[in-house]
């Protein structure tokens, strides 16, 4: 073929498809109340076709699509047009606007767009006046839309809906079954308004915008449609992160954006379908602390360290005879019982893994239970408070030598671990977890912490990796039983190392009656110390007549009685609250020129009014990290100095208590716990959040930042946004 | 216990907002990404041979009823006779991948030229959807400019009336000979982004 011809073949073809497409833009001028055109069906529903005069009737424009294609939202994303409808009514009927149900995102290769597919109605009123003329009328509605796959085809029809206009006096209905039935299924898609106690607020980020939606229960899936075209990056992933009562998602904005909205104003499509209409103001939306901070990176390395602590664990006096006396059974185990052996390793091993995933479904458990409360909250019962110190005491004593309950049940795991089958090698490994409880309770503590502010796999992951370090050593010793040479044998060192451990042990019961005392006050220490001398006298029991039956149920009377106490008397005795942190801290820091105050949410917009800069430390005496910030960092004179040179008033929210309202202001930065340090400008809605780790540089930094003109106090109020 | 897992937390909270790499991507008011590609006779063009010329880019997609309204009516090519001759450089861009919609061969494309009597600097064929990635091109027609620096001045909707009408083309407002006056007057772009409206940008998925 020439080339020419091919070419005007070519030529031809092109302008063929363009008539082709030509002819595809369909018209449909049907005096009827319904258009079948390219790829979908348009359709005017009227659940009632009488217009009773001053009565406003429900109606909707109704779209079926073919399989693929969709039309589109009010905002329609990256591309595409919404569907639009021109009324021409007779004289005293008018029509409200179409409203728009809760679209869905259509990815479009790169783009993303928001619509319907399938099918979808667009409801609305109508109305005839009260004065309007009764009798048949003609709703005449011009609609055009844009219906697309891959390809794009703008449509339009011309629909004509006959009512009857019925007069006030009458009011008869007349139903159209088909019509309600459409209605009824569909409209219920429309977004609903913000239930009232529910909030949303929203704080821009470098990259876009952290969006804080309440709704009083933890929402796992969530999906922000922007009404404004513009503002976000619409195929940007929304990444949902659940909180106690609701959700942050972290959107991405546009590009191009420059200035951020005053208002956040879109739909939002939750689980199950509910759908609200969303207007968030600004305000300030903290990361919240139990973000999914999945790196890859950061996991592996807590699993290594989780699987280094399990190792560790075997070096603990509770658990180390069990594992030499084991691994002296291997050496003398023949060379064909081996097999048989590594079974056992790995059937103890199994032991210890089911031990742990038990403890891991009921940390979750805990956690799901406790989901309204931030970690720490245990810490706000004087009763947890006063039996977390006495059993810490009860086994520093012990471990001190006092008498032994450790080794008591490790020789009987010991013997247990003597009878043969798989089911003795499998409670051998439960035993080995739980016998080496008394010894890691205060380093599995560490752990639960942190994977307690981890998703589910995480946590499942460390605990996992744990559970495989404890069981290392002994399952390596079962496939080289020679390696037990290694080990040192059990002896006076282990008691050493055993007497060592119940120093830090006796450091926390310190931190614990502390707290104790700073809380509730010096009745309730007095209870606790007798707690304590309770206990001691029982250890003295179990430890000067071991292995007595009479002693051994003396100890046990003693120890029940200081149980009891332990959870009676912090509730008689704890009623008075000592208010603690504040006041010695005001009386030492006034010297320095700035004073703490107790923190009210009337205060900080007092002083904010008041065009003072507002500092807030949240805070517990509970919460260690809380006080090594306030020492080395808060109350460091250059910090006070430069917090009385910028006139910035100080509060202090003590948290140590349940305080609904200072739980209600955590909630509202977005944590669930302490410390939280935030730092207020007047003028600026939203305060900054200094990390949890402070250093007088990190804070003398903030304080360096503020504006200017909030140096010296202003008597204006404060303004609204720059 | 408590101490451990803030610092644990605040550790967590460090690594999760490590600063994120953007990448060289277009923004109105910055400079514009350099980009080279072939037009519809096989020559190569850099952004960077223009500077000191205004240059518009025009998506275009041949099959779309929105670019159809501006080139059946004539609107798009007296655009471009008319800035063309000023000086501007006026380059329409055609991102549709091989497949889809709007994918034409440069002897297609060179026709359609003829046929319609458009008349750009050139037609830039962007069949892997570089050029309309390093702009964010999402509907065709978007157009944008870019001054004489090499800034992005616009980027945008052709006019305010977003319709596949050509009776809607009478009496619109056209962002893009505004920003090209405006900018040529030595005065701020009113509008300078706005929402471009038709069909997406037939991209590879």
């Amino acid at each position: 073929m020439k080339p020419d011809i091919l070419f005007a073949m070519r030529r031809f073809r092109l302008i063929f498809a363009l008539i082709a497409v030509f002819a595809a833009v369909p018209l449909a001028f049907a005096a009827s109340n319904s258009a079948d055109v390219a790829h979908l069906h348009v359709q005017l529903v009227f659940p009632n076709q009488n217009l009773n005069a001053g009565a406003p009737v429900n109606a909707g424009l109704y779209f079926k699509l073919e399989s693929g294609w969709h039309v589109y939202w009010k905002n329609a994303g990256d591309s595409g047009e919404p569907p639009r409808v021109q009324w021409t009514l007779p004289k005293g009927i008018s029509a409200t606007p179409m409203q728009f149900p809760a679209p869905q995102r259509l990815p479009l290769g790169p783009l993303m767009d928001f619509g319907y597919e399938d099918e979808v109605l667009f409801p609305f009123t109508v109305q005839a006046a009260a004065a309007a003329k009764p009798g048949p009328a003609v709703l005449h509605a011009k609609v055009d839309w844009l219906v697309c796959r891959e390809v794009c085809i703008p449509g339009k029809a011309e629909l004509d809906q006959n009512v009857n206009v019925v007069s006030r006096a009458q009011m008869v209905n007349l139903i159209s079954p088909s019509d309600q039935e459409l209605w009824n299924r569909l409209a219920k898609a429309l977004p609903k308004a913000l239930p009232s106690p529910d909030t949303a607020v929203f704080q821009p980020t470098p990259t876009g915008f952290r969006l804080a939606i309440t709704t009083g229960q933890r929402e796992t899936q969530a999906e922000f449609f922007p009404e404004d075209e513009d503002v976000l990056d619409n195929p940007a992933p929304q990444t949902v992160t659940p909180t106690a009562t609701g959700l942050v998602l972290e959107l991405k904005k546009d590009a191009n954006l420059t200035t951020n909205p005053a208002q956040l104003k879109g739909v939002l499509e939750l689980a199950g379908g509910r759908n609200y209409e969303i207007v968030a103001t600004p305000g300030a939306v903290a990361p919240p602390p139990a973000a999914p901070t999945f790196s890859f990176a950061a996991l592996a390395s807590t699993v290594f360290f989780a699987f280094l602590g399990g190792l560790l664990l075997n070096l603990m006096p509770c658990v180390f005879p069990v594992l030499f006396l084991k691994g002296l059974a291997l050496v003398q185990s023949g060379a064909e019982e081996r097999h048989k052996l590594r079974m056992h390793g790995l059937v103890y091993t199994a032991g210890i893994l089911v031990s742990f995933w038990v403890l891991v479904a009921v940390l979750l458990g805990l956690r799901a239970a406790g989901a309204t409360l931030g970690w720490g909250f245990q810490f706000q019962s004087p009763v947890f408070l006063a039996l977390m110190a006495a059993l810490l005491f009860f086994l520093g004593l012990s471990l001190a030598g006092q008498f032994d309950i450790g080794l008591t049940l490790t020789s009987a795991g010991g013997s247990l671990a003597a009878k043969q089958g798989y089911a003795g090698s499998f409670f051998t490994g439960v035993l080995a977890v739980i016998v080496a409880t008394p010894c890691t309770a205060p380093f599995m503590g560490a752990a639960i912490g942190y994977a307690l502010a981890q998703p589910a796999a995480v946590t499942f992951a460390i605990f996992t990796a744990l559970a495989l370090g404890l069981a290392a050593p002994y399952v390596a010793l079962t496939f080289h039983p020679a390696w037990t040479r290694v080990l040192p044998k059990p002896g006076a060192w282990m008691d050493i190392l055993k007497q060592a451990v119940s120093i830090p042990i006796f450091g926390t019961v310190i931190w614990l009656t502390w707290v104790v005392a700073e809380a509730y006050g010096a009745n309730l220490l007095l209870a606790l110390l007798s707690i304590f001398l309770l206990l001691a006298i029982a250890g003295w029991f179990l430890g000067r007549w071991p292995a007595q039956r009479w002693a051994t149920l003396v100890a046990a009377l003693l120890l029940l009685t200081a149980l009891v106490a332990c959870i009676t008397t912090p509730r008689e005795l704890a009623e008075a609250p000592a208010n603690s942190l504040a006041q010695p801290l005001s009386e030492s820091s006034a010297a320095r020129g700035a004073v703490w105050q107790p923190w009210s949410a009337d205060g900080v917009e007092h002083a904010l009014a008041a065009g003072q800069p507002v500092f807030v430390d949240f805070t517990a005496s509970w919460c260690l990290s809380c006080q090594v910030n306030e020492r080395v960092a808060l109350s460091q004179p250059e910090v006070m100095k430069a917090f009385g040179e910028r006139n910035v008033a100080l509060f202090k929210a003590d948290w140590t208590r349940e305080d609904p309202a200072i739980t209600q202001a955590l909630t509202a930065l977005g944590r669930s716990g302490v410390p939280v340090y935030a730092f207020y400008s007047p003028g600026e809605n939203n305060p900054r959040l200094l990390p949890q780790v402070l250093t007088p540089g990190i804070v003398l930094d903030a304080i360096n930042k503020l504006p200017t003109a909030s140096a010296t106090p202003a008597p204006a109020a404060p303004s609204k946004q720059q | 216990m408590k101490s451990l897992s803030c610092l644990a937390g605040a550790a967590a909270l460090a690594a999760a907002f490590m600063p994120v790499a953007a990448g060289a991507q277009a923004v109105v008011g910055s400079p514009a990404p350099n980009f080279t590609a072939t037009d519809s006779h096989g020559q190569t063009h850099s952004l960077s041979e223009y500077r000191g010329k205004y240059v518009v880019l025009e998506w275009h997609n041949q099959g779309c009823p929105y670019t159809r309204k501006h080139y059946v009516s004539g609107n798009m090519q007296s655009l471009q006779k008319e800035w063309t001759a000023k000086g501007v450089v006026w380059f329409t861009v055609i991102s549709s991948a091989p497949g889809q919609q709007g994918y034409v061969t440069d002897a297609e494309e060179n026709a359609y030229l003829e046929q319609m009597h458009a008349a750009p600097t050139a037609v830039l064929m962007d069949p892997e959807g570089r050029l309309g990635h390093l702009f964010s091109a999402k509907t065709t027609p978007e157009m944008y400019v870019i001054d004489p620096e090499g800034k992005l001045i616009y980027e945008g909707a052709i006019d305010d009336r977003p319709t596949p009408d050509v009776s809607d083309i009478k009496g619109a407002d056209n962002y893009l000979n505004d920003a090209l006056m405006e900018a040529m007057a030595g005065k701020p772009v009113a509008h300078a982004y706005t929402r471009s409206y038709g069909c997406s940008v037939k991209y590879a998925y």
